[in-house]
C-alpha cells in the first residue's frame, strides 16, 4: 500500500517536471487567452471526472472518520439519534485502558497477533513453493493454478468447510485420536475450534492453505527478477545451489518479503471473516476487529467499539510508518 | 497490463534455459542432475497440490453422503452415497429463512450486490484514472495523496459510523447500504488504470483533441478501448472481492430476505439461527453452490487473475 504512495510520489514529481518545462514554452503572450481558457476547462473537466471519488471520499471516509473520533467520548448505538448520545467523557477510554472490558480487549488483541504466526511459515513454505514452481520443467503453470485456486475462493465458504473438517469428534480430530475413550470422554478432548491454542492451530492452518498460492506468485515474480548473469557467473564460479539461495536469490527477494510482511501484518491485524465464521459470531474467542463488532451487537456501545478500531488504526499506522522509513532509507542508499 | 502480463509468461523459461546451455558443453553428467532434481521437485509439488484439492475434494464427495460415516473416513463408504444432501439443503434452508426460495434468493441478493457495483465502480473508476493521469488540473497530486491515503485507514474505524449514518436513513433492511458506497469508486482500481494509462502514448488522445473531439469523446472513444484489457482485468478481481464479501454484507445487511450467498452460508450453519443448522452433507452442499460462480471465473479467467498478481509484485 505505502510502495503504491511512494510510487505515486514519485510519479507526481516527474510529472510536476514535466508540466512545468512544456506549459512554461508553448503558451506565448498573444495565446495566452486562448490557453487558458483551455487551462480553465480541464481544469473543470478533471474535476468532475474524479467528482464522484472525491464525493465518495467525504461521504464514506471523511465524515465517518471524523464521527469515529467525537464518538468515542459519547455512548449511543445504531438506533439513537445524534441528540441520543450521551457525553461520558473518558469512559469509554476507560474501559477498554484497564475497565470492564479491557483483559477482554487485550485477549482478542493477542490472539490477533498469534494469528499472524502464519505468516513466516505461510512464506517460508511460499518460498520453498516458488523455488520449484520457477523451474523450466513441464507442469509448472499447472501447478501455480492449483495453488492458487484457494485465494479466490469465498472466505465464508472455505471457513465453513474447515469448521467441520476440525469438528469436535470430526475427520480430522479422529485422525489423532480414534480411540472408545476418547469419544467419550470430553474432558480428554483437543478442541480445535473451542481452545486458544486449539483455534490458532485451525485458523493457521486455514489461513497458510488459503494464502500460500498468492504468496508462491509474488515470490516468483521476483524470483524471476533474479539477474541469470549473476546465477551463471556464480555457478561458473562453483557455488552449490544452496550458496546460490542465500546469497543470491534470496537476497534479490528482500523486497518481496518485506513488501508481504508489511501487508500480510497489516491483513493480520484486521482479521474477521475467518474467525466469525469459525467460532460462530463474537461471543468466543475474538480478533480486534470482531471485538469493534462485539461492541456494537452485545455491547451495544459505538462509543467504545471507536476507542477500540482507532487503537488498532494506531498500530497499523506504526506498522505502515516503519514500512514507509526502511523503503526511504533503502532508495536513499541506493 | 496484457503486455506485462505476455512478459511475464515468457521470462520463465529465460533464468533456466541460459545457465543450461554452458553445462552441457562443460559436462555431459550435468543434466541428469537437473532431470533428478525435476522429478523430486514434480513429486514434492504433486503431493503438495493434493494437500491444497483434499479439502475440495472432500467438500464434493461429502454433498454425495448421508453423512453417517462423514466424521470417520475420507471417502464415502459401500452404503453411504446419498443424492439427498442437495434437496435437503433446499428445504432447510428455506425452513430456517422462512423463505420459499432461500438458495435463489440469496444468489440474486450476490448478483445484485455485485453486477451493478462492479459495472458502476470500474466506469467511475476509469474516469477518475484518466483524469489523473491524462489531464492536468489544479490540485490533482494533492487529491491522488488524499485518495491514496485513505487506504490506511482501516475499515473498523469507518465501519460503525456508517453503520449508524445508514440507521439513520433507515437504510439497514436491504441492500443499499452494501451497494451505495462502492458506486464512488476505489483507489486501487483508479491507481492500477493510471499505471496502465501512463503506459499509453499521449500523442494518441492529443490527436484526437486536435482533430477537435470533446475530453468525453477522446475517453470514450479513444482511450476506452485501449484500456479494455486492464478494465477486465479489474473488473473480475472486483466481482472476486465483491462477491466474496463477509463483513461489509453482515454490517449493512439486517433483513434475512436480503442476506447473500456468504451471509445464508454463515447465517445456516451457525447457532445464532433459532431453527437449528444444516447436517454436515447440506453444509458443504450449500457451500459448493455459493463456490460455483467464482470457479466457473477462475476457470475462464485464470491467466488474468494470475497475470495481475504478478503485475502488482513487479509494481509493488
Amino acid at each position: 500500500m505505502e510502495e503504491i504512495q511512494q510510487a505515486a510520489e514519485v510519479q507526481a514529481a516527474a510529472e510536476d517536471q514535466l508540466i512545468e518545462g512544456v506549459a512554461g514554452v508553448p503558451n506565448g503572450k498573444n495565446k495566452k487567452n486562448k490557453g487558458s481558457n483551455l487551462r480553465k476547462q480541464e481544469n473543470l473537466i478533471g474535476w468532475i471526472y474524479i467528482a464522484p471519488m472525491v464525493i465518495g471520499l467525504v461521504l464514506f471516509s471523511l465524515i465517518p472518520i471524523i464521527l469515529s473520533i467525537v464518538s468515542m467520548f459519547y455512548r449511543y448505538d445504531g438506533s439513537a439519534q445524534i441528540s441520543d448520545w450521551v457525553s461520558v467523557g473518558g469512559e469509554n477510554f476507560k474501559k477498554i485502558f484497564g475497565g470492564m472490558h479491557s483483559k477482554e480487549y487485550w485477549d482478542s488483541f493477542a490472539n490477533t497477533l498469534l494469528f499472524a504466526i502464519q505468516l513466516p511459515l505461510g512464506m517460508i513454505i511460499g518460498m520453498f513453493l516458488a523455488l520449484g514452481m520457477n523451474r523450466s520443467m513441464r507442469g509448472v503453470q499447472a501447478f501455480r493454478i492449483i495453488y492458487y485456486i484457494p485465494c479466490v475462493m469465498s472466505v465464508v465458504a472455505v471457513t465453513v468447510v474447515w469448521k467441520k473438517l476440525f469438528a469436535q469428534n470430526g475427520i480430522i480430530d479422529n485422525m489423532f485420536h480414534n480411540s472408545d475413550a476418547y469419544v467419550t470422554n470430553p474432558e480428554d478432548q483437543f478442541l480445535w475450534l473451542d481452545s486458544r491454542v486449539g483455534i490458532v492451530i485451525t485458523v493457521t492452518l486455514l489461513q497458510i492453505w488459503k494464502g500460500v498460492g498468492y504468496t508462491a506468485l509474488m515470490f516468483i515474480a521476483g524470483l524471476q527478477s533474479v539477474s541469470t548473469d549473476q546465477l551463471e557467473a556464480a555457478r561458473i564460479d562453483g557455488a552449490g545451489p544452496w550458496t546460490i539461495l542465500y546469497k543470491i536469490t534470496l537476497p534479490a527477494l528482500y523486497p518481496i518479503i518485506f513488501y508481504l510482511l508489511v501487508t500480510g501484518l497489516i491483513g493480520s491485524l484486521q482479521m474477521f471473516n475467518e474467525v466469525y465464521v469459525l467460532t460462530g459470531g463474537v461471543g468466543g474467542y475474538k480478533t480486534a476487529v470482531s471485538f469493534v463488532y462485539y461492541c456494537k451487537e452485545v455491547v451495544k456501545n459505538y462509543g467504545e467499539a471507536s476507542v477500540a478500531a482507532w487503537v488498532l488504526a494506531v498500530i497499523i499506522f506504526i506498522v505502515t510508518a516503519i514500512q514507509m522509513y526502511v523503503d526511504k532509507r533503502k532508495r536513499e542508499a541506493e | 497490463m496484457e503486455n506485462v502480463m505476455e512478459d511475464q509468461e515468457l521470462k520463465p523459461e529465460v533464468p533456466e534455459t541460459t545457465p543450461t546451455a554452458p553445462e552441457t558443453e562443460k559436462k555431459k553428467s550435468k543434466i541428469p542432475t537437473k532431470l533428478i532434481w525435476d522429478i523430486v521437485v514434480t513429486v514434492a509439488l504433486s503431493l503438495g497440490a493434493v494437500i491444497m484439492l483434499l479439502p475440495f475434494l472432500w467438500m464434493v464427495l461429502g454433498t454425495f453422503r448421508t453423512g453417517a460415516s462423514i466424521e470417520t473416513s475420507f471417502f464415502p463408504q459401500a452404503g453411504d452415497w446419498s443424492g439427498k444432501a442437495y434437496p435437503d439443503m433446499w428445504k432447510e434452508s428455506n425452513k430456517i429463512m422462512n423463505s420459499d426460495w432461500a438458495v435463489i434468493r440469496a444468489i440474486l441478493n450476490s448478483l445484485l450486490t455485485t453486477v451493478p457495483v462492479v459495472v458502476v465502480q470500474i466506469l467511475v473508476s476509469a474516469f477518475a484514472a484518466f483524469a489523473f493521469a491524462k489531464l492536468n488540473f489544479v490540485g490533482k497530486n494533492i487529491m491522488f495523496l488524499v485518495l491514496l491515503s485513505t487506504m490506511m485507514v482501516p475499515f473498523a474505524v469507518v465501519m460503525l459510523p456508517q453503520v449508524w449514518w445508514f440507521d439513520q436513513l433507515n437504510l439497514l433492511e436491504g441492500p443499499i447500504a452494501v451497494i451505495i458506497p462502492k458506486f464512488f469508486g476505489s483507489i486501487t482500481t483508479v491507481f492500477f488504470l493510471r499505471q496502465f494509462l501512463y503506459g499509453i502514448p499521449d500523442s494518441i488522445s492529443e490527436a484526437a483533441r486536435l482533430d477537435g473531439a470533446s475530453y468525453t469523446r477522446t475517453f470514450i472513444s479513444v482511450i476506452l478501448p485501449l484500456l479494455m484489457p486492464a478494465l477486465a482485468t479489474q473488473a473480475i478481481l472486483s466481482f472476486i472481492g465483491n462477491w466474496n464479501d463477509f463483513l461489509g454484507p453482515l454490517l449493512y445487511i439486517q433483513g434475512n430476505e436480503w442476506y447473500t450467498l456468504p451471509l445464508l452460508v454463515n447465517f445456516v450453519n451457525n447457532k445464532g439461527g433459532s431453527k437449528g443448522v444444516l447436517a454436515v452433507p447440506q453444509t458443504l452442499a450449500i457451500s459448493l453452490i455459493s463456490l460455483v460462480p467464482i470457479i466457473i471465473i477462475f476457470a475462464v479467467f485464470q491467466k488474468k487473475i494470475i497475470g495481475s498478481i504478478v503485475f502488482s509484485a513487479v509494481k509493488g
